[in-house]
């Protein structure tokens, strides 16, 4: 049983929930947990994933280009390097999420990148 | 008479902003903020008295910027400025230049900060007071070769850091020979990157060591205390993650020991005001050694720890000795009573290598419970600007025993919904929740050991309640009126008891 409560809160059974509109997404919150709820407006078509479950391959925010590590063609292990990114003030290594070989490079060493921007295209 | 502040200015933001405006108001000493373009609706803006802009976004052009700082000061009339951490807090060009623009700075004279800040001289003080160092040398030979070789003479495991740094920004670990050559090149970018200066130190790693750090307080008329020690051994990238005391591996002798260590280092250095003695533990008891790291000379960001079993106010503390006063009390009168344990809220993602997130804060809401401090400089609808660190909150939780305060802790994050970007909740609760964690047998290498077992519970499928409350607040949003889903249809009612009985918060 879910019950909205008002102001962002929801009764879920016996527990509290949170959740907010974040465009056609959803945010919700469960004891101490948050998930990315995406999809239409029917809860039948919803695709949901994990909010902990983010394409790899491209920055989660601006971030400038300091080193490519992979090349066109090139295969590549789970975990491999792939891209050096820096953003607020550390380095951020863009790895392989899987084996496979690289297709396309779209990034150069230097250049500012913008976040969701695929970096790299493996197959 | 005492040289009485009359308006203090802090040259920071965030959580440490906020913390330090409150601290002013409580003394009644009217503060002025400063802050970026980025920051303009900041909550630490609105707390304080009077709020400058300061520049640009960029910490560059307005919290680096000492010009733009001390011109501030000036107009304000702020006769004090407390740096709180990062930014210019360890930075002596700024310490001297608020002396000689006669602003009190809250912290060390510019020489001790100087003399501390170089790890060369730091150790030497160490080794000039006794206290014991962990092997490791600066070659005057900054070339790779030469710095290959140190790394010979030091013996592997080796950790690189930039000489002039801090706070685990730059360092590398380094397991053999074969990794050299590229760890060299990465660690020099990076203390070229953020410090200007690509000078590196080699240092041999002490293997599963324990962090400990003493908080000490110098006054300017001879006293230095301890405060006893804060364990921050869950760290990641060096970055500290929770932070507690007492440290399950020390004792009566231990604690002691340490602690006058600490005592000793910073009366050789000359030391005033709040500063850290930060050193590695090897093995636990009477019996463990320890191996002075570095001294902070600021403010940290967990010295909430110390003030929650001590009942010290530590900023209060720094603004009595700023002024001349002497430290109200002595060695013999400071006790720890429970224990306390810090879990720092991060913007950043645990499933994918802690990448650091900037975003909205969509909604946003603080726990109220016993035995939980939250420092926080964040508010619903405001947001983690790509500007500055991801540090969101500090949860603060206390209690008689260890255990009452983990437990506290957990409970708290369980009721800390923060929506709209991700966040390192799920994980915190899975480090307090360890077996490892739970008996206290940690070390600096738990979070790069136990990573990947805990992301893995941190990161679950989308359970079906979470299905159902997006649905329902998408159907709630476009008829505005009040629905249920499910069988029993009762919240139709909407009748307040009725909705709250089941809130176990």
């Amino acid at each position: 049983m879910v019950e909205v409560l008002g102001h962002g809160r929801f009764r879920v059974d016996s527990r509290l929930a949170y959740a907010v509109k974040d465009r056609q997404r959803v945010w919700v919150f469960l004891e101490g947990r948050s998930y990315l709820v995406e999809g239409g407006d029917r809860g039948d078509d919803i695709r949901a994933h994990s909010t902990d479950d983010q394409m790899a391959l491209s920055a989660p925010m601006p971030a400038t280009v300091i080193a490519i590590a992979a090349t066109p063609g090139q295969e590549v292990a789970a975990g491999d390097l792939l891209v050096m990114l820096e953003a607020m003030k550390m380095e951020l290594p863009i790895r392989a999420p899987r084996g496979g070989r690289v297709k396309a490079l779209a990034c150069r060493e230097g250049e500012l990148v913008q976040p969701g921007v695929p970096l790299v295209e493996m197959e | 008479m005492e040289r009485q502040p009359r308006r203090i200015l802090i040259a920071n933001r965030g959580e440490i902003a906020v913390r330090v405006i409150r601290a002013c108001r409580e003394l009644g000493i009217p503060s002025v903020a400063v802050y970026s373009d980025a920051d303009a609706r900041a909550p630490h803006v609105f707390l304080a008295d009077i709020a400058v802009r300061i520049g640009e976004a960029s910490p560059a052009e307005s919290y680096l910027s000492i010009s733009a700082i001390l011109d501030a000061a000036r107009k304000t009339g702020a006769d004090a400025i407390h740096p709180g951490y990062g930014f210019l807090s360890e930075n002596a060009g700024f310490a001297s230049a608020c002396e000689r623009a006669g602003v009190t700075f809250i912290g060390p004279p510019a020489a001790v900060i100087e003399r501390l800040g170089s790890k060369i001289a730091a150790r030497a003080i160490a080794r000039q007071a006794g206290v014991p160092v962990v092997p490791g040398e600066t070659p005057a030979d900054q070339s790779a070769g030469a710095i290959a070789a140190a790394a010979r003479r030091v013996g592997f495991p080796i950790l690189l850091k930039p000489s002039a740094g801090g706070g685990g920004i730059g360092m590398k670990t380094i397991r053999d020979e074969r990794a050299l050559a590229a760890g060299i090149e990465q660690a020099r970018r990076e203390a070229i990157a953020a410090f200007g200066d690509g000078t590196l130190y080699v240092e041999r790693v002490i293997e599963r060591p324990r962090h400990v750090e003493i908080q000490v307080l110098a006054d300017n008329h001879g006293d230095v205390l301890y405060l006893f020690e804060r364990e921050c051994s869950i760290q990641r990238r060096h970055q500290k993650v929770v932070e507690e005391t007492p440290s399950p591996a020390l004792t009566p002798a231990l604690r002691r020991r340490m602690g006058e260590a600490a005592v000793a280092l910073a009366r050789a250095a000359g030391y005033r005001n709040a500063g850290t003695v930060e050193f590695l533990l090897e093995g636990t008891g009477d019996r463990a050694s320890f191996y002075f790291l570095e001294v902070n000379t600021r403010l940290q960001v967990e010295h909430p720890v110390t003030e929650r079993v001590t009942g010290v106010d530590l900023v209060h503390a720094q603004i009595a000795i700023a002024r001349g006063e002497p430290i109200p009390w002595d060695q013999e009168w400071l006790t720890q009573r429970g224990h306390a344990i810090e879990v720092r809220v991060y913007a950043e993602d645990p499933a994918n290598h802690d990448l650091p997130q900037a975003g909205p804060l969509l909604l946003y809401r603080e726990p109220s419970m016993p035995g939980i401090r939250i420092d926080s400089g964040a508010s619903e609808g405001g947001e983690v600007s790509v500007h500055y660190d991801p540090l969101i909150a500090k949860l603060i939780a206390d209690g008689e025993t260890r255990d009452i305060a983990r437990r506290r802790a957990i409970e708290a994050l369980r009721n800390y919904p923060i929506l709209g970007i991700r966040t390192n909740l799920s994980l915190l609760i899975e480090i307090l929740e360890h077996p490892r964690f739970v008996s206290g047998d940690i070390d600096t290498r738990f979070l790069e050991s136990e990573g990947a077992n805990l992301r893995a519970r941190a990161s679950s499928d989308v359970p079906a309640e979470a299905i159902e409350v997006a649905a329902l607040l998408r159907s709630h949003a476009t008829d505005s009126s009040r629905r249920s889903t499910g069988s029993e249809g009762g919240g139709a009612k909407a009748d307040p008891w009725d909705t709250l009985r089941g809130y176990r918060g």
